[in-house]
């Protein structure tokens, strides 16, 4: 089975990471439901061409914070989830993208008040379609 | 974690060519590419496990056996596909099966049977008479049944079609999830390298570079875009430069520099592992 997992290499954010948190918010957004098996460690190094030592990292990490659970000899599946973990995992993703969106701004020289001014543009342009 | 193959300070001279001293140590789980020039002995390497080539000095175990001591156990540990084999022309696939499968005690039929199929070889054809790729393809789907805790692998793409070499990776992949394996394999596809291994052991004219692990390698180079006026003076780890583009191999230093002296960049991005591997290699020769 192929992830939705896309890697970004220009990014900062070591690769375990970044596979780390594509996977949280699989889990969280309910694309991976409790009890669905995950890739084995070999086989989803060879889909994101990394080594295993990364994915180990990446799945050892996620098994410690209880997203996901090894049994000895079946694999490795998706953990059952508190509904206040999920939420945290969602609210903790819009912000770090809004985040990188005012980053983004700000390389470009823009001002607070010319981004909160194109936010609310966004904003309006979404209100009008949901009208 | 126990290891299934070890070389300690070994050494061999064939005619004016130096291999060594060469240390290496598999762990069970891991694929290592062998990577280097051509003749920089990644061969010779895999025949020292083999005990096809006989070291000058140093010491090789498969299994914690010596394998040029008397106790040959290490035989049934180990499968090994050449580059190139000797003596099979005259054989059909099913016969060279007959021959090797009661060699291995945990050989696997049924994976022979699905490599043959997914390969598409005709098994009742002469050796000699299949093509180099059809060759390259039994000759693996002899070697990977074997199940044998390591496997060596010479080259074992190089005449493959594209879909037999993506099916090959993930059989492969999906071979290795025992978890007690190791592959030992020399490539030149940076594709079978990118995919399979975790480990790099990088050759240069018979001496060892390296051990790298390739996350790591891949991540400790970094080119910059520079902004502006070029540093005038070198940058730490700087291995290249032209017109407003940096190569480093210390990124952290490098960017603390860069802060020092006022230096802005417009990207910084990764390289990847094919031009790793050539500023690994040329960069030795220059010093």
């Amino acid at each position: 089975m192929e992830l939705p997992i896309k890697l970004s290499k220009e990014s900062r954010e070591p690769i375990y990471h970044q596979i780390e948190n594509q996977l949280k918010a699989l889990i969280a957004g309910g694309h991976l439901p409790a009890d669905a098996p995950l890739p084995s460690i070999r086989v989803l190094s060879k889909d994101l061409e990394t080594s295993v030592i990364t994915i180990r990292r990446a799945y050892q990490n996620l098994e410690y914070q209880g997203f996901i659970r090894t049994s000895q000899g079946k694999g490795t599946f998706v953990a059952e989830i508190e509904e206040s973990l999920k939420q945290e995992v969602k609210v903790s993703a819009v912000y770090q993208t809004i985040e990188h969106a005012v980053e983004t701004a700000f390389s470009y020289d823009y001002t607070l008040e010319q981004i909160e001014e194109i936010f609310q543009e966004v904003l309006m342009e979404y209100k009008k379609k949901g009208e | 974690m126990n290891r299934i193959a070890e070389i300690s300070q070994a050494e061999k001279t064939i005619d004016d060519f130096h291999l060594g001293p060469i240390n290496i140590e598999i762990k069970p789980g891991t694929i290592t590419a062998l990577v280097g020039n051509n003749g920089s002995g990644k061969s010779t390497l895999l025949k020292l496990l083999m005990n096809l080539a006989k070291p000058d000095k140093g010491n090789i175990r498969i299994s914690e056996k010596l394998v040029f001591g008397p106790d040959e156990s290490w035989k049934t540990q180990v499968s090994y596909q050449p580059q190139t084999v000797i003596g099979w022309n005259a054989f059909t696939g099913n016969t060279l099966k007959e021959f090797i499968s009661p060699l291995y005690p945990d050989w696997d039929d049924s994976l022979f049977t699905k490599m043959a199929k997914l390969f598409d070889i005709p098994l009742n054809k002469r050796f000699g008479k299949l093509s180099q790729g059809v060759q390259q393809k039994l000759n693996l789907a002899l070697t990977v049944p074997r199940n044998t805790p390591l496997v060596l692998l010479d080259e074992p793409t190089s005449f493959m079609d594209i879909p037999s070499k993506k099916h090959f990776i993930d059989l492969l992949a999906d071979w290795m999830d025992d978890g007690n394996r190791a592959i030992v394999m020399t490539s030149h596809q940076s594709a079978d390298i990118m995919k399979l291994a975790d480990y790099l052991y990088v050759l240069q004219g018979g001496k060892m570079i390296g051990t790298y692990e390739k996350d790591e390698l891949i991540g400790s180079y970094l080119q910059y875009w520079m902004k502006g006026e070029m540093p005038a003076l070198p940058i730490p780890g700087e291995l290249s430069r032209e017109h407003q583009r940096l190569i480093t191999c210390s990124p952290e230093a490098a960017e603390a520099f860069f802060q020092e002296n006022d230096l802005t960049f417009t990207s910084a991005v990764p390289l990847d592992l094919e031009e790793i591997i050539s500023l690994l290699l040329t960069e030795r020769k220059e010093r």
